[in-house]
This record gives structure tokens, C-alpha cells and sequence, in this order.
């Protein structure tokens, strides 16, 4: 291994046990508050309601919101793809030199589309006067961070000498989430369940009604 | 300018934070993409009446209390301590801004609840007495009320009795009976102050022949408006107490948003068990008579074109949604549905407490504009509501906007739509 190779490695390592510790923290600082079991009697069905929540309820479709936004949900998709197609890279960063270069320069693509994507994301935040205003330095670090990291691991993907960089990218990235905006693909999980139970077991969602 | 509030700020503010709130604080991403969906945005569409910028600046607060990073960098993160103007903007915002409707949730990719959100603001704001003056007040005299009971009582059973006659000159029956106090009751009513809750729902248990009585004590619960649990708590505990007493089978609140919001989802977790009695809502019970045949009604005798308006605590908030319309394709004619609707129904904007805030009629009135366009998109003549408070507002932007629309209850269309003689089920 060269130095570069070592260095990278070692960040990629200290950034994931930073991510686990961070994370583990986050979700112990979390858990310790109280989890109100609704003790209501139901009108509907609050396990059909998160099914709904991490299904079908993210569909553009599912709310006007996205349905009036749909460029931007779109670009929500697209970069997320990208983050996600990122972090398989950097899973199979050991062994990606021995797929098929036809399979490399496809991944290489679909990265690119969600780094540009990603950038994306700025222009909303500049162009859009209230998102400006609430936007935060640390809003704008991540998104670059993240946008950093996905354009690096499309390279990784036809630039081999570039994978020791991309573990580097990584650590920073890992070692970030937890203590950045990037938490909320922590919390994430926490609020769709939560928006589940809520309007599920309230027999609100047509579909939790239904299983009644 | 850098002193909180209160040096127990942080201690309060961190009791109310339980794992939805905290989830709810932390997991917005600022997208902006809630925007439109509140309706003060819609009527003024400035990033102040955004969800997400109100809901940003309780973070910020929140931030520089419990955020690692709030704490050694506050500008990286958005984190601003509490300063006394800074809370009082937050109490004012939570207050008279935001009317705790939830269709932002409804309509954020994570399902963030700005309406717990602004709730905590709210109770923070009641626990150092900077709540608004009217909605402490009227929680207190519910409690005053208990505490009172029998000097309220003799007044009340003297107003009880002018309304039975009137119960019996509109019912045409002289055995009409606006009974309280009945032991092993089916149905206890529980209506809000003043006849125009309880005569057209003492006419339809009549027609029915419910074995009923009226509640004691009114439904309204401003502890929960102020986001007082304990005071809010007192104030049901006199219902279930009764209810307790009298064996009640069911409790049946009268067609108001927060009340049945109160009895049926807030209150049972409050006691930390579910009530031994059912409690839904009088909009249900009609539904359930109208659907097995216990009430006849011809649709004729509502010609007129009626629309409806969902209350967000009946709709959106308590899953209340088919109920109504089946009212409604009953007794009316020309019922048409407004656009959007049931759980994406705009707030009219008297919510949360806002239409008893006298100094919040100008933003409330201006924030019931998207519920007008609604309104006179439907043509209708008549816009039926099952929430006193949206009645309320409803009348208000119907003159503040021209409208020409006519508001009124569901009970109200229902009895209007009564087959003579065959209303009364003999069984």
C-alpha cells in the first residue's frame, strides 16, 4: 500500500468510528426522551399508517407539496440516488477495479447526475428568499461536503489513483453527519414513523382507515 | 438583550421536548418546499409565514440550549440565545401565527410537526404567564365553574328549563326533555355555553329517543389552547368525573373542533389509560342514524347549495372526514365539496384559539383569505362547519370578503332536512 493509500484508509476509519460513535450518541440523547404510546382508542390503523408514511406517502403524488414542487422533489430524488450510489462506491471501493469498465463509467454517470444535482441544491437555497434567509453555514458546508463527495466518487469510479482521496472525502463525511445538518437522515426514519402512528391510529390516512 | 427570559427557561423548554418533538426539531432540512401549504403564506406570501422559517426560529433557540454544536458555535448552526425579545416574538408567533393545524405536516417529505413545535412555545409562554390574557382567562373560568358549582348550578338549571320550553314549542311535543343528571345514561351530551349547541341536539335526541342527559359542564378547554396539560387536564377531569358518576356509557361532544380533539385523543393520554366510556363526536352519531335509517330525512328540504369546511381538528387532526359528507349527501340537495379538502382542507384561520384573541382579528382575517377563494369557488350559498370556532371566523370572512355565503352547523341542516312524524325511530 502506498502512503496515500494508508492516509486515506486511516481518515476512512477514524471518520466511520466517529460516524458510529456520533451516531450512537445521537440516538441514545434521543431515545432517552419519552416515547408517548397513544393509549386513544384507535380509529384506524397506525402500522398501516407507517407502512403508508415510508411507502407510498413519499410518492410525488402523495402531496401537493411535491406535486407544486415536483422539479425540486425531482432533484431530491436524484441527488439522493447520488449520495446513496456514493456510499455503495465506497463499499465496494476495494474491489470496484475488478468490474467491467462498461460497469464503472455507467456508475461514473449516475454519480455525475447527482453531484449535479447536488449543486442544484444551491440554487434553490440562494434563489428562494426564505430558504435563504433561514439557511445556515453549516447548510451550505454539508451541501458542499456532500456534493464534494459524490463528484469524488464518480471519479474514483475511471480514476483509480483517485480512490485514497475519495476514503478521505468519506471520513470527513462520515465523521460530519452526526453533528451537522446531515443528522437528519437520522431523524428521518424518526418522523415518518412518527407522522405514521400519528395520522395512521387518528384514522386520517384513507389507507389506515381502511384496514378498520 | 442577551438575559433569558426566565433561568428556568432551559428546564422547561427540555421537559416538553419528548422523542417527537425532539425528532420534529431536529430533522428539517429547510427545502421550503411547506410553504405553500400554510395558509397565512398563501394569504401573504412572505418567508416570514412560512412553516419552516417560524418553526426556524424556534430551533435557533433550541439550538443554543441542547445543540453540542449550538453551544460552542452557534453562528455555524443558526443557534441565538433567549433573550427576552426573542421569546416574546416566539410567544406572539406561536400564538397568533400559526394555528396549529397541521397541514404543513401533512405536507413535509419528513413529516416534521411545526404544530408541536409551536405548541411547546406555547406552553413555555403559559408557564411564565405570557400566555394571552383572554385564553388564560377563559381556562380559568372553567375551572372557576367547578369550583363554583353550586352557585353556577341554580343559574344553569334555570337556563335549562326556558330551553326545555323552547325544546318543546320547536319540537311540538310537550314531553320534550333537556334531562341532566340521569343515572346509567347512554348518550352524556356535553355541549358549549349558550342554546345553540344544545336545543338542536336535544331535538334530534328526542327524534331519536336517546336515553340522554346534558353534561354539567360546557366541552370548550382552553388549557388546551395555552398548552397548559394540567390546567387542560382539570378541565376535562370535571367531564369524566361526571361521567364516572353518572355511568355514562358514551360521552358525546358537541361539533367542536378542539373539544372532541380534547376528549378523544389528548385527554385519554393525559390519564394514561383510555376512558372506560366511548367518546366520539355528535357529527358521528348523526352519521350513524342517518346510515341505519334512525333519522328520515329528505334532502328537498335543503335546496340551497352547501358546501363544507373541515375543521382541521375534526378533519385533519382527528380522521373526521367521511362523516360529515354522509350528513351532508343526506339532508342537502346541492351539496358540493370544496377543493382541496379533508385532510388537505386550508385552516380558516380562527385555529388555536386565535378567533377568541381580539388583537389577532386583523391577522386572522387576512390568514382566512385562501379559506374565502375556497369558498366562493364553490358558489355555494350556504358553507356548513362542525366547529363553533370555525363558524365563528367562517361569518367573518363571508362579510370581510363579500362572500354573500351564509354560515351554518351540520345539526342545524339535518333538522331542517327532519321527515315530519317520521323522524322518530318507535323501536
Amino acid at each position: 500500500m502506498t502512503p496515500f493509500e494508508i492516509g486515506g484508509l486511516a481518515v476512512l476509519v477514524i471518520g466511520t468510528v466517529l460516524l458510529l460513535s456520533g451516531t450512537a450518541m445521537t440516538l441514545s440523547a434521543t431515545n432517552r426522551r419519552a416515547f408517548k404510546i397513544d393509549v386513544a382508542p384507535k380509529r384506524g390503523s397506525a402500522k398501516r399508517g407507517v407502512a403508508y408514511a415510508f411507502s407510498l406517502g413519499m410518492a410525488p403524488w402523495a402531496k401537493e407539496s411535491t406535486r407544486r414542487h415536483l422539479i425540486a422533489y425531482v432533484r431530491g430524488i436524484v441527488f439522493h440516488t447520488g449520495v446513496f450510489g456514493a456510499l455503495a462506491v465506497l463499499m465496494a471501493s476495494p474491489w470496484m477495479w475488478q468490474w467491467p469498465e462498461e460497469i464503472r463509467i455507467a456508475a461514473a454517470a449516475v454519480l455525475t447526475i447527482g453531484a449535479v444535482a447536488a449543486v442544484g441544491g444551491y440554487w434553490i437555497r440562494l434563489t428562494d428568499e426564505a430558504v435563504r434567509k433561514v439557511s445556515t453555514p453549516d447548510d451550505y458546508f454539508s451541501l458542499g461536503l456532500v456534493t464534494v463527495f459524490i463528484a469524488i466518487a464518480s471519479t474514483a469510479c475511471v480514476v483509480e489513483s483517485i480512490v485514497p482521496g475519495f476514503w478521505i472525502i468519506s471520513g470527513v463525511v462520515l465523521a460530519y453527519l452526526p453533528v451537522s445538518k446531515l443528522k437528519h437522515s437520522i431523524y428521518f426514519f424518526y418522523t415518518r414513523f412518527q407522522f405514521g402512528t400519528f395520522f395512521g391510529h387518528r384514522g386520517v390516512l384513507k389507507i389506515s382507515r381502511r384496514a378498520q | 438583550m442577551t438575559e433569558t427570559v426566565s433561568p428556568n427557561l432551559k428546564e422547561q423548554f427540555g421537559k416538553l421536548i419528548d422523542r417527537r418533538l425532539m425528532a420534529s426539531l431536529e430533522a428539517c432540512v429547510r427545502c421550503g418546499i411547506c410553504a405553500e401549504s400554510c395558509h397565512y403564506y398563501q394569504a401573504d406570501p412572505k418567508p416570514e409565514n412560512t412553516p419552516f422559517f417560524r418553526a426556524e426560529q424556534v430551533r435557533s433557540v433550541y439550538r443554543s440550549m441542547f445543540d453540542p454544536i449550538g453551544k460552542i458555535a452557534p453562528r455555524w448552526v443558526g443557534a441565538k440565545p433567549a433573550t427576552q425579545e426573542r421569546m416574546k416574538e416566539l410567544t406572539d408567533m406561536a400564538f397568533t401565527k400559526c394555528t396549529l393545524c397541521r397541514r404543513c405536516t401533512v405536507n413535509c417529505p419528513f413529516g416534521v410537526d411545526t404544530a408541536a413545535i409551536m405548541r411547546s412555545v406555547r406552553a413555555v409562554a403559559s408557564a411564565n404567564g405570557e400566555a394571552p390574557e383572554i385564553l388564560t382567562q377563559l381556562a380559568d373560568a372553567s375551572i372557576t365553574r367547578e369550583e363554583n358549582m353550586d352557585l353556577f348550578k341554580d343559574i344553569y338549571l334555570e337556563q335549562i328549563e326556558m330551553m326545555e320550553e323552547e325544546l318543546q314549542e320547536l319540537s311540538g311535543d310537550s314531553t320534550a326533555r333537556i334531562p341532566i343528571e340521569v343515572q346509567d345514561v347512554d348518550v352524556l351530551y356535553v355541549a358549549l355555553s349558550g342554546a345553540h349547541t344544545i336545543l338542536p341536539a336535544a331535538r334530534l335526541f328526542h327524534e331519536t329517543g336517546t336515553n340522554w342527559c346534558l353534561s354539567m359542564f360546557e366541552a370548550a378547554n382552553y388549557g388546551l389552547f395555552i398548552a397548559d396539560t394540567a390546567t387542560a387536564k382539570r378541565i376535562t377531569d370535571r367531564i369524566v368525573k361526571e361521567a364516572k358518576r353518572l355511568n355514562a356509557k358514551r360521552v358525546v361532544v358537541t361539533d367542536c373542533g378542539h373539544a372532541y380533539t380534547t376528549l378523544r385523543w389528548e385527554a385519554p393520554n393525559w390519564y394514561g389509560e383510555p376512558f372506560l366510556f366511548e367518546v366520539t363526536s355528535l357529527i358521528e352519531l348523526i352519521a350513524g342514524w342517518i346510515t341505519d335509517g334512525t333519522l328520515k330525512v329528505d334532502p328537498s328540504r335543503n335546496p340551497e347549495s352547501v358546501t363544507y369546511h373541515d375543521s382541521c381538528n375534526l378533519g385533519r387532526i382527528s380522521g373526521l372526514i367521511e362523516e360529515p359528507r354522509i350528513i351532508l349527501r343526506a339532508v342537502c340537495e346541492d351539496f358540493r365539496d370544496m377543493t382541496p379538502n379533508g385532510e388537505n382542507n386550508y385552516c380558516c384561520g380562527g385555529g388555536g384559539g386565535l378567533v377568541a384573541i381580539e388583537e389577532a382579528k386583523q391577522i386572522r382575517l387576512k390568514a382566512g383569505k385562501p379559506k374565502a377563494d375556497q369558498i366562493k369557488a364553490t358558489g355555494a350559498e350556504f358553507v356548513a362547519a362542525s366547529c363553533d370556532n370555525c363558524r365563528i371566523q367562517l361569518g367573518e370572512i363571508a362579510t370581510n370578503y363579500g362572500l354573500g355565503t351564509q354560515v351554518t352547523g351540520l345539526p342545524e341542516l339535518v333538522l331542517n332536512a327532519l321527515v315530519p312524524n317520521m323522524g322518530r325511530n318507535e323501536s
